[in-house]
């Protein structure tokens, strides 16, 4: 099988490329071992000021609902956060104080979503917060177990039964001005959240619960819906476990898979993630990419990996494969011309682009245009 | 060659003492610093604390004063003008996350660096280092990544296996040795247990020092300390530690304990009847909610939780840690160290106290990863970074 681009990761970065070469009229595949970092999302969008056009486009045409607010996000732990585009489920404010009385929900013997901390935070804030729980076995049966109370297993629960929650919550809201939700909602239909804000009469804000993030779930489902739809072929669960590059030029991949057979193109996009990943290896005595061996951008001294402080920036988040203007990596100094590095495998070697989604969307995006051609 | 090795987990260990102490009618102080001996003239009266969950001051007085402080008993000892020569030496281990080994390993050598390896509930340690350390740096030892070399490089040669097992943690102690009485200089250490009544020594009533020796001795040194308090207060009565098992070890294996209490016990139940022993009856379980798991990891329920809250004075997560292993295991916290935060601010009502306590949870397990951060340990790590500071907001 002979491919226009054969991408490695199907993250956000892989799953952008994809989608947008396809749109282009590229034929592409995707090989992907499975989760990543999109499960754990937060819902917010790192590092995009201002997002063009295209990348609105990107979501809108997903079915991924988005919107571009800047200002500040409630965070699980009651803190706030700058950010500027986020999932329709993240709400954004101009400034903390956004209510003066709350109502926080949660589920009875679900130790995941923090109400007691959320409270505290907002209560900083000079709000008045009422913490009400609502017992998820009186709304779904069969009851799930002590251990089944978790994000995943509760929004597959809810997406049946998230009116009844509205009923509840209609019930003991007093004279809120705000409802607080855990972030269980909408696993397989993005419409819910929208659903549930207009049947409360207040305003309704969704906080994040511990991973993995049901918001996050869904946004990868539905882009990697949308690439099939536009024919691109999707190889979930596999693993590209190594490369023939001749001279400069990679001629193909090998997957675990496809067992002898070869993935042919005349692109390859690295999109494997970082260490978080296995995009990214490291041992005691060096940090590599382990597929093809790539050039590296980082300190070989070990000391100087990490701050012994916990809360300050860790220098080895910045570490990444070293490319060149056009995305190219090298190997033994040898650029590799038909091979394009994008996403968090390069760390913060592009400062330009960002970090986090901001840097995957925007590195594949440019991959995109200088594969196409078109600006 | 063989030896009668065995190993103990120190953890449980020091919470069966603490309740045994309770049982007999003793009281225990957590976070509680002794900030001061008060002594009249040539007699000490008490000691002056204080607690650093509640920030209060309080004054204790009783005719005998024990300082067990450790390596820092050298500081308890200036606190009543008088000297004691500790002798700090550092120590750092290495934690894998599963054991190679189900018997203590030893190097067949006169004591010296990484040359045993100690199996101990999921984990196995490989062990030690030792330098001397300057006793201000006590309070705040860090493992060095030269260390972390020297262990693997040697731990390997007991078993080469240890190359390719994760390792959890990096770890370091300070033993508490004590310079000998007549040696100032430090050159001449005493590796025994040393014991000493003030009174004779320093002509100071009211207080004795115990120190030196080892986990081993533990229970010889504190039998040594209480024969000396019973001399002074004319009590006069043989020491019992040695006859009577602590508690939760009155019965058999950790096995035998779980099945006598559930039919069919749970990994959880199982491994929290080795934590307690025959103490596992009493973990709350008045529904099925306190089956939830709060680290899966360790395999920690939330009913052990709440017991060592509600039972083994944990006013922390670093207790919680001690107490139960919350914390401990391959993911180091990742998920159950806001879960059991969670836990004990409803406990405690204090939820400004657990916001802070989880920074502080978050920086100490790090302090023990980076020396170690690369292979999984950098996977979890950046992970961590991520959940905390961008999609909890920590
Ligand atoms: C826990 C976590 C939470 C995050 N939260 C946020 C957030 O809230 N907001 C934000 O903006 N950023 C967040 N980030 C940053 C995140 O890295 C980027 O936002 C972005 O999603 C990264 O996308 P990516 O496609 O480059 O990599 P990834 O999402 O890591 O995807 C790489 C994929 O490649 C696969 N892969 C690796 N090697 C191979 C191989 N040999 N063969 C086949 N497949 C392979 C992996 O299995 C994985 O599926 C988070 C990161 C982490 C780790
Ligand atoms: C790396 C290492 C490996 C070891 N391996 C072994 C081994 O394999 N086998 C073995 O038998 N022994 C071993 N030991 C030795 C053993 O751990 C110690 O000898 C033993 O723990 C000492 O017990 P202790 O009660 O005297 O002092 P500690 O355990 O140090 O206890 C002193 C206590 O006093 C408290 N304290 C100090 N100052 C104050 C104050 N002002 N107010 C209130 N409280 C205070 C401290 O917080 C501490 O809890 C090892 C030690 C190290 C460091």
């Amino acid at each position: 099988m002979r491919y226009d681009a054969v991408i490695v990761g199907g993250g956000l970065a892989g799953l952008t490329a994809g989608i947008s070469l396809q749109k282009a009229g590229k034929k592409t595949a995707i090989v992907s071992t499975g989760q990543n970092a999109l499960y754990f999302f937060s819902g917010c969008f790192e590092s995009i000021q201002e997002p063009t056009p295209e990348i609105l486009s990107l979501f809108s045409e997903a079915g991924v609902r988005v919107h571009y607010t800047p200002g500040v996000r409630l965070m699980p732990m009651g803190t706030f956060k700058e950010s500027a585009l986020a999932l329709d489920d993240v709400s954004l404010f101009p400034a903390p104080d956004f209510g003066k009385k709350v109502l926080i929900i949660n589920f009875m013997a679900y130790h995941d979503f923090f109400s007691s901390f959320l409270a505290q935070g907002l209560e900083k804030q000079g709000m008045e917060c009422r913490i009400r729980f609502l017992n998820l076995g009186d709304l779904a049966q069969p009851e799930l177990g002590p251990n089944q109370m978790r994000a995943v297993q509760i929004a597959r629960k809810l997406d049946d039964v998230w009116e009844k929650v509205v009923q509840e919550v209609r019930v003991l809201l007093k004279d809120e001005d705000t409802v607080v939700l855990p972030q269980v909602f909408g696993l397989n239909d993005a419409s819910i959240p929208e659903r549930i804000r207009q049947g409360i009469p207040a305003r309704v804000v969704f906080a994040g619960t511990l991973p993995p993030s049901v918001p996050g779930i869904r946004t990868q489902n539905l882009l990697k819906k949308r690439y099939e739809v536009l024919g691109g072929t999707y190889l979930l669960g596999d693993r590209v476990t190594g490369a023939h590059v001749y001279e400069d030029v990679v001629q193909n991949v090998v997957t675990k898979q496809l067992d002898r057979h070869y993935l042919e193109a005349d692109h390859f996009i690295l999109a494997s993630g970082s260490f978080f990943s296995k995009g990214l290896s490291s041992n005691p005595f060096k940090i590599y990419e382990p597929l093809f061996e790539l050039d590296m951008d980082y300190d070989t001294d070990r000391n100087t990996w990490y701050d012994p402080t916990f809360a300050n920036h860790q220098p080895y988040l910045g570490f990444g494969v070293k490319t060149d203007a056009e995305f190219h990596p090298s190997r033994h100094g040898v650029p590799v011309k038909n091979l394009y590095v994008i996403g968090s495998i390069l760390g913060e070697t592009h400062p330009e682009l960002g970090s986090g989604a901001g840097l995957a969307i925007r590195s594949a995006l440019q991959v995109t245009q200088l594969i196409t051609g078109k600006p | 060659m063989r030896v009668p090795d065995c190993s103990v987990d120190p953890f449980r260990l020091c919470a069966a003492n603490m309740l045994d102490a309770k049982l007999h009618g003793g009281q225990v102080r957590l976070q509680t610093e002794v900030t001061g001996i008060l002594r009249e003239g040539n007699t000490v009266k008490g000691i002056r604390t204080h607690n650093r969950n509640t920030g209060a001051d309080q004054e204790f007085y009783a005719p005998i004063v024990v300082n067990a402080g450790g390596v820092w008993g050298q500081e308890l000892a200036q606190m009543a003008g008088i000297k004691v020569g500790m002798f700090p030496a550092k120590g750092s281990l290495l934690i894998f996350a599963h054991r190679v080994n189900n018997m203590v390993i030893n190097r067949c050598r006169k004591p010296s660096n990484a040359d045993i390896l100690v199996p101990g509930d999921t984990v196995c340690i490989v062990g030690t280092t030792s330098s001397r350390i300057p006793l201000e740096e006590c309070r705040n030892v860090a493992v060095t990544p030269d260390e972390v070399t020297l262990l693997i490089t040697e731990g390997m040669k007991l078993a080469p296996r240890l190359a390719s097992t994760r390792i959890l943690r990096a770890y370091a102690g300070v033993r508490p040795l004590v310079s000998a009485d007549d040696d100032p200089s430090g050159r001449n250490i005493s590796r025994g247990i040393v014991c000493l009544d003030h009174e004779v020594r320093d002509g100071v009533k009211g207080l004795i020092t115990i120190t030196g020796g080892k986990l081993t001795s533990y229970r010889l040194m504190a039998e040594m300390a209480t024969d000396l308090v019973c001399k002074k207060l004319g009590v006069d009565k043989a020491c019992e530690t040695a006859i009577h098992p602590l508690p939760g070890s009155e019965e058999g294996s950790y096995e035998e304990v779980a099945k006598k209490i559930w039919e069919n016990p749970t990994t959880a139940q199982k491994v929290a009847a080795a934590r307690m022993g025959s103490r596992v009856s009493r973990i709350r379980s008045t529904d099925r909610r306190d089956e939830a798991l709060i680290c899966e990891c360790e395999q920690v329920t939330m009913g052990e939780i709440n017991s060592a809250i509600d039972r083994l004075e944990a006013s922390t997560l670093t207790d919680l840690r001690r107490r139960t292993r919350v914390g401990m295991g391959t993911c180091q916290g990742e998920f159950c160290a806001c879960r059991a935060a969670g836990l004990l601010a409803k406990a405690h009502g204090c939820i400004e106290k657990e916001r802070a306590d989880i920074d502080y949870f978050l920086q100490e397990r790090w302090k023990g990863n980076f020396p170690i951060g690369w292979g999984d340990t950098l996977r979890e790590a950046e992970y961590t970074q991520w959940v905390y500071k961008h999609v909890l907001g920590i």
